[in-house]
């Protein structure tokens, strides 16, 4: 269809500015939106500024990759948006990830409800493992090629891995403390596997402040499923989380963070001892 | 006062002397690192770049100690860009999320500014159609310039850039030298490559490093000026050169040594002033 009539000028402007009624224009719009001719003599009226930032907030919204959903859900908590960035690109926070360790933990806990508290060694084992895998997996190797770069960035590379252990922790913990109440046995029960959890994240990164991540992580596994198989010989099922040992955990925690702070104001002036 | 200068740094590992008392000191403008693999160039950008510490000797960033406090360091990383010779991108990243999680490093907490100021930047190095591919689906040549637009971030007071013409082809090599000829103007560029034509068409100066000292300092001309009468064309591979080789014409180009019978001299390159410069070091180490 060929229209022949335009939007008047004093209109146009009009409806550029909001000042028409509802039905008005609404019939302007319809027009404009047929017509190529007022569209082009639309386009000086409005403010170019306007326009640049309706595009820009067009584009932020393609360009900018989205949260992942633990993200997300950590942004309507109240996580401010240039960590929730930060925390999108650590694999142990995607999706996937946090899926996974959820799956692993409910796995084991299942195994412990259904042996009808007689064995605890599946979730023991899991369930302060779980974090610390998750914290090994967050921050990348000293060599790395993008730590490279983290190191030389201003926020610094103790910060983020710091940050992603707090992330890692906060995404995990409260799944399974929550697993932990449904366990048989004595209601202490589900907290005394946070003993060996908060002692091992901190040894993690202490080792890893000499040998990286990887190698931490597998000294950590081994030495704490050690712990726990050394338990399935005759002791008692609640042995590795019982007083004495959550004692040594204790001390075990703040040797490492002893060693983190001695490291970290040796080293600090390159912020890379993490 | 020079955006970065170094006195007598030394850097070892192990028993290796990477870096040897190097005095050097830059300001604006684009200074280029020649040397054969392993003279300390990499070493020398990372001091730079505030990745790694000096062993001894003064290094001071745009008039601040990087081995200082906390607070002084951050400050020069605020207004550092650095390209590392090898970058690796997160899984599955966009070349615009890899560029706004460095954004985020560097503290461009605004999101509306963060965002407008990476597009900038992936505009500058002719990425901006290709933002939102992912970066592990890019080429190699797209990478590097990934790489290198999140060292332009917020326009840098020093910009240390580790090869950035590794996989680049030649239009997009020449982007880059415009590129970074703009930035020269206002910043202290500071690149290392193996390709002498880069430096020749980019660099107002040139800094030769061998074995961790620095073996020549000064403007590309005077480089090539120390080559003068030194170069030859002719029928034969010269008896004692330091290098000849059989160019597309059939005569030999022959550099170093005595000139053979009926060779006429040519005007050198910058590459032939380097291979003369580092003499034997060279034809051992290949740049």
């Amino acid at each position: 269809m060929t229209t022949t009539w335009h939007v008047h000028d004093d209109l146009l402007a009009d409806y550029v500015a909001g000042r028409l009624d509802a039905i008005v224009g609404a019939s302007v719009e319809q027009h404009v939106a047929r017509c190529a001719e007022c569209r082009a003599s639309t386009t000086p009226l409005v403010d170019p500024l306007l326009l640049a930032r309706g595009w820009d907030a067009v584009r932020d919204t393609v360009q900018s990759p989205a949260f992942p959903l633990p993200v997300r859900l950590a942004r309507r908590c109240g996580l401010p948006e240039p960590t929730a960035v930060l925390l999108a690109a650590a694999s142990s926070l995607r999706t996937a990830w946090v899926v996974g360790s959820f799956l692993a933990l409910t796995f084991a806990a299942l195994a412990v409800v259904l042996a009808g508290g007689q064995l605890l060694a599946p979730f023991l084992l899991v369930a302060p493992l779980v974090p610390v895998i998750g914290v090994a997996a967050a921050y990348g190797h000293h060599q790395d090629p993008l730590e490279t770069l983290v190191v030389t960035a201003p926020y610094g590379r103790t910060r983020l891995i710091l940050l992603r252990t707090l992330a890692v922790l906060a995404s995990v913990l409260p799944f399974t403390v929550l697993l932990g109440l449904f366990l048989p046995g004595p209601a202490w029960l589900a907290a005394a596997w946070l003993g060996p959890a908060v002692a091992l994240v901190p040894t993690l990164l202490a080792l890893s402040s000499f040998v990286g991540p990887r190698v931490g992580v597998a000294v950590v596994a081994l030495g704490w499923s050690a712990v726990v198989l050394f338990s399935l010989r005759g002791l008692p099922a609640t042995w590795p989380v019982e007083a004495t040992q959550q004692l040594v955990y204790l001390v075990l925690a703040a040797v490492s963070l002893v060693v983190l702070a001695a490291r970290s104001s040796r080293d600090r002036r390159m912020g890379a001892v993490l | 006062m020079n955006a970065v200068e170094l006195t007598a740094v030394t850097k070892t590992y192990g028993r290796t002397r990477a870096l040897d008392a190097v005095d050097l000191s830059f300001d604006r403008g684009v200074t280029g690192l020649l040397g054969p693999n392993g003279a300390g160039k990499t070493t020398l950008l990372r001091i730079v770049a505030t990745s790694i510490a000096a062993d001894r000797g003064g290094v001071r960033l745009l008039g601040r100690d990087p081995h200082g406090s906390h607070a002084e360091l951050t400050g020069i990383r605020r207004e550092l860009g650095y390209l590392p010779q090898e970058l690796g991108y997160p899984g599955d990243m966009t070349a615009f999320g890899f560029v706004e999680y460095v954004a985020v490093l560097k503290e461009w907490n605004d999101r509306a500014r963060r965002l407008r100021e990476v597009r900038r930047v992936l505009e500058l190095v002719g990425l901006g159609d290709l933002a939102t591919k992912r970066v592990s689906k890019l080429s190699g040549g797209q990478r590097r310039r990934v790489a290198l637009a999140q060292a332009l971030l917020g326009d840098p007071r020093i910009l240390v850039l580790d090869e950035p013409t590794t996989g680049l082809d030649p239009t997009q090599r020449a982007d880059l030298r415009r590129t970074l000829s703009a930035l020269g103007g206002h910043c202290a560029v500071l690149l290392s490559t193996h390709q002498t034509e880069d430096v020749a068409a980019l660099c107002e100066r040139v800094v030769v490093l061998a074995g961790g000292t620095v073996r020549f300092d000064g403007t590309v001309t005077d480089l090539v000026a120390t080559a003068a009468g030194r170069v030859w064309l002719c029928d034969d591979p010269g008896p004692d050169a330091l290098v000849s080789w059989r160019t597309g014409t059939g005569r030999h180009h022959v550099v170093g040594g005595t000139p053979p019978p009926g060779a006429t001299a040519t005007e050198p390159t910058l590459e032939d002033a380097y291979l003369l410069m580092l003499g034997a070091d060279a034809v051992r180490a290949p740049a």
